[in-house]
């Protein structure tokens, strides 16, 4: 098994800037919590802030890159220095991106009001937006340091962070990365702010985690990230020694009473690393200092922990930087290691008896060699990282490790699959894409989760509702023992983003919605999946753009173990403000278009309609897309078994994927190909639509003719051909889907 | 009162999405949260924003909270007495 070294690390919080002087900080105790400056808004109270001091608070007026991206680029500066090479895989957690540059906007042109609801308007202002994507922050560093492989952008909530490093992990370990850069980014941000306060977690006289008087968060902003390689280096911070990932199922904004999910990754993590619990020598707490977290990560920590190990939170001095904090922790807790020092709980007066584990108050010098750091999120999102101070390889096989070792090829089985479009469900979609037809648009609400109770999901916005749609087409709860949940969204949750934005503005910041803000969350469908699914396993959202399905199914076929059944969903909405606002794609005139693909798979092979493998996903512009697939699997499929292509070109990046789609069809003579965002319309997850039709057609052993523009006779396929699924977005991605 | 009361059943029909209940059929003396309807602490929440919203009544304290939804017809007196008081 290979080891997974960290060379490099930069981190940026309200604390400070920088490895040396996060740690300075970190031993007077002090803590980086205060007034904002970056937004005010007339009626809103006051809410103490973790805001990054280092970062000025405007960039110079020429440059209008969002403060996020800037924290990013920041702390993956320091990382790849200290490294002294350039990644070649990025994974970034992040839930915040561009939004606080486009809440500038909306306040500064009045986007809310009535009288500027209009398609001129969307029209007019759009170029203002193009960095308010997730995907936008991961994109940006790969331009910096020209990273040629995938940026994954990893959305869990408050999670995102630590499940950025623990996908890392997984893709390093499997051979499938060589060198990532991984950890989490977050900037301040009217929507986060004034959200958690509606949620009344926001504690207004400074974070006490583990207090007990403790009374709520402060929304902080930050980045870090770790430079990760298998390659053996002199020396290193320290290795990432294992992970854990789980779902709470339980709620979307509550943790589960008892902690059970954030035991349930801890162990897994402890385990992962080859360790027992007694091995760890401290545990960096998600600590966030709300009521119900504090109790039920302590509930946690003594279930697992005959006697817990010292254990703190460092909430309390950098505030709660949400997908950052992961990142941050992960960073202390290389450091702890390798300085041999426990941080202590900044804000923590009075520890909370109740709570049955007590914290390290102050900072105290101690030989540590394993860390536990805990991260948890809402939609139930639990991750747990192990970080270790030895090297040798030291480190024992896990579970997980034996699974990942013993994939020959990481195809996944696909059982079953499910497509929702502006023409319906399942049948009614593949029926008219089958015959050439057009499926654009979008459905009507009332057939979104028509089998479920209303009460359940009465609190559900269009997105989720997709996503549990998608769910139950593919298949049905009561059969399925799916453990695990991977979910893809170019944009997530627009309706619920945009109207508690609106909230916001409407009521100069006194009035907003708190089902608005759960249900805003990226990773918000995935929970409410986990939820009718039971899936207490691993739950991953991407927010990748147009390559956001092909981002779940990457990390699906990387960390499904071998008897393990998931789900992977992808799905957009269409919204008529924000879709064209944001989706360089739509045009703000067109009709909307949304909808995605659902998938039910496994490794087991039998009883599969199809295999499903990601074979490239990546930046790499200059080498030719036949050559992509030379390297990965060979050209000998493509003249051999290839029976058609669909290719997946959006609007905004037309003239560039026709060029490199007809350099790659001169290499073959008469390859069918189906330009099938033509039928889909325009949606970031058109992908996972085509992804459905291809398993169709690979299930019937025929691809219709009609499916091409030049009206082809139908193909009937044979054991071993399959379809090839191109995606030419910010990122080339190549799926093949293959016949059993 | 009484008028509060359908106002009420209304507004939080509307609120919390709850399509399937008409107010004719809303039980104001029923427990509120967490009893049929599935009304949980963050719909307790969207009500308190309601609240001062629309009756500038502020339900800050969570012990009082949790009086003041035991039931439709809890909170409709609470906003009653804090509506006179202002």
């Amino acid at each position: 098994m290979k080891t997974v070294y960290i060379v490099g690390a930069g981190v940026i919080s309200s604390l400070a800037c920088g490895l040396e002087a996060t740690e300075a900080a970190l031993r007077t105790g002090r803590s980086g919590i205060g007034a904002s400056s970056l937004f005010s808004l007339p009626l809103a109270p006051e809410l103490p802030v973790g805001q990054a001091s280092c970062l000025s608070e405007k960039n110079s007026d020429s440059d209008d890159m969002p403060r996020c991206h800037r924290l990013a680029l920041l702390a993956a500066e320091q990382a790849v220095a200290m490294a002294g090479e350039k990644p070649r895989t990025l994974v970034v957690g992040c839930t915040t991106g561009g939004i606080l540059t486009s809440e500038n906007f909306f306040w500064r042109d009045d986007f809310f009001a009535p009288e500027n609801e209009s398609a001129s308007f969307n029209a007019h202002v759009k170029a203002k937006y193009r960095r308010h994507g997730l995907t936008t922050v991961a994109e940006e560093i790969a331009r910096r340091f020209g990273c040629p492989g995938p940026a994954l952008t990893v959305s869990t909530a408050c999670s995102s962070g630590a499940a950025a490093i623990a996908l890392a992990l997984a893709l390093l370990r499997s051979g499938q990365a060589t060198t990532a850069l991984a950890g989490g980014v977050d900037s301040l941000s009217r929507l986060t702010c004034f959200g958690f306060h509606s949620l009344q977690l926001v504690d207004v006289a400074g974070c006490k985690p583990l207090d007990k008087n403790r009374r709520g968060i402060n929304v902080a902003e930050g980045a870090a990230f770790l430079f990760l390689t298998t390659k053996k280096p002199r020396q290193c911070l320290g290795v990432v020694a294992g992970a854990g990932l789980s779902c709470d199922a339980y709620h979307a904004s509550a943790p589960h009473p008892q902690g059970l999910g954030a035991r349930a990754a801890m162990a897994m993590a402890i385990q992962d690393a080859g360790l027992k619990p007694e091995e760890i020598d401290y545990i960096n707490l998600h600590g966030t200092g709300t009521a119900d977290n504090d109790a039920a990560e302590a509930m946690a920590i003594a279930a697992l922990f005959a006697a817990p190990p010292p254990l703190s939170s460092i909430k309390g001095a950098t505030g709660h930087s949400l997908a950052a904090c992961g990142g941050i922790e992960a960073v202390v807790s290389a450091l702890a290691g390798r300085k041999g020092f426990i941080p202590g709980t900044t804000g923590c007066r009075e520890p909370d008896a109740a709570l049955g584990i007590r914290p390290q108050l102050s900072l105290q010098e101690a030989k540590i060699t394993h860390v536990l750091s805990n991260s948890f999120g809402f939609g139930g999102n639990n991750a747990a990282l192990v970080i270790s101070q030895v090297d040798e390889g030291a480190t024992a096989l896990g579970d997980a490790l034996a699974d990942a070792e013993n994939i020959a090829d990481n195809f996944l089985a696909v059982y079953e699959y499910a497509a929702v479009s502006g023409v319906g469900l399942t049948k009614e979609t593949l029926l008219s894409l089958q015959s050439g037809q057009p499926v654009a648009g979008r459905i009507a609400p009332e057939r979104l989760c028509a089998d479920l109770p209303q009460r359940a999901v009465r609190r559900l916005g269009r997105l989720t509702k997709l996503a549990l749609t998608l769910a139950e087409e593919a298949v049905p709860v009561a059969t399925s023992g799916i453990e695990s949940i991977f979910w893809g969204s170019g944009w997530g949750a627009l309706s619920e983003t945009y109207n508690f934005l609106r909230g916001l503005a409407e009521s100069a910041g006194r009035f907003t919605s708190p089902i608005d803000f759960v249900g805003s969350t990226h990773n918000s469908a995935a929970g409410r999946v986990a939820i009718e699914y039971q899936a207490q396993g691993k739950n991953l959202s991407f927010s990748g753009g147009d390559a956001s399905f092909e981002q779940a199914l990457f990390a699906a076929q990387t960390m499904i173990g071998n008897t393990e059944k998931a789900l992977l969903l992808a799905a957009d909405e269409g919204h008529d403000r924000f879709s064209p606002l944001f989706d360089p794609s739509i045009h703000p005139d067109a009709p909307l278009a949304d909808g995605g693909g659902g998938f039910f798979v496994g490794r087991d092979r039998r009883g599969a309609k199809c295999l499903m493998r990601l074979d490239f996903l990546g930046h790499d512009d200059e080498t030719p897309l036949v050559n992509l697939c030379k390297n990965s699997f060979g050209v000998a499929w493509l003249t051999r078994y290839c029976a058609a292509i669909f290719a997946g070109i959006p609007q905004a990046r037309q003239a560039e994927g026709e060029r490199r789609l007809s350099e790659f069809l001169a290499e073959f003579n008469d390859m069918p190909v189906l330009r099938h965002r033509n039928l889909t319309g325009e949606f970031a997850t058109a992908q996972a639509m085509a992804a459905a039709l291809a398993v169709s057609s690979i299930e019937a052993a025929h691809i219709p003719g009609a499916l091409f523009s030049d009206r082809r006779d139908d193909t009937i396929l044979s054991s071993g051909q399959g379809i090839l699924l191109l995606g030419f977005g910010t990122m080339t991605s190549i799926v093949r889907l293959v016949k059993v | 009162m009484n008028a509060l009361l359908e106002e009420l059943k209304e507004k939080l029909i509307s609120l919390l999405n709850l399509s399937d209940i008409r107010p004719e059929n809303f039980d104001e003396n029923a427990q509120l949260v967490g009893g049929e309807l599935g009304i949980d602490s963050i719909d307790v929440l969207e009500m308190v924003v309601m609240v001062e919203k629309d009756y500038g009544v502020v339900i800050n304290n969570q012990e009082i909270g949790k009086e003041v939804f035991s039931s439709l017809a809890s909170l409709a007196r609470y906003i009653e007495s804090h509506r006179k008081m202002a």
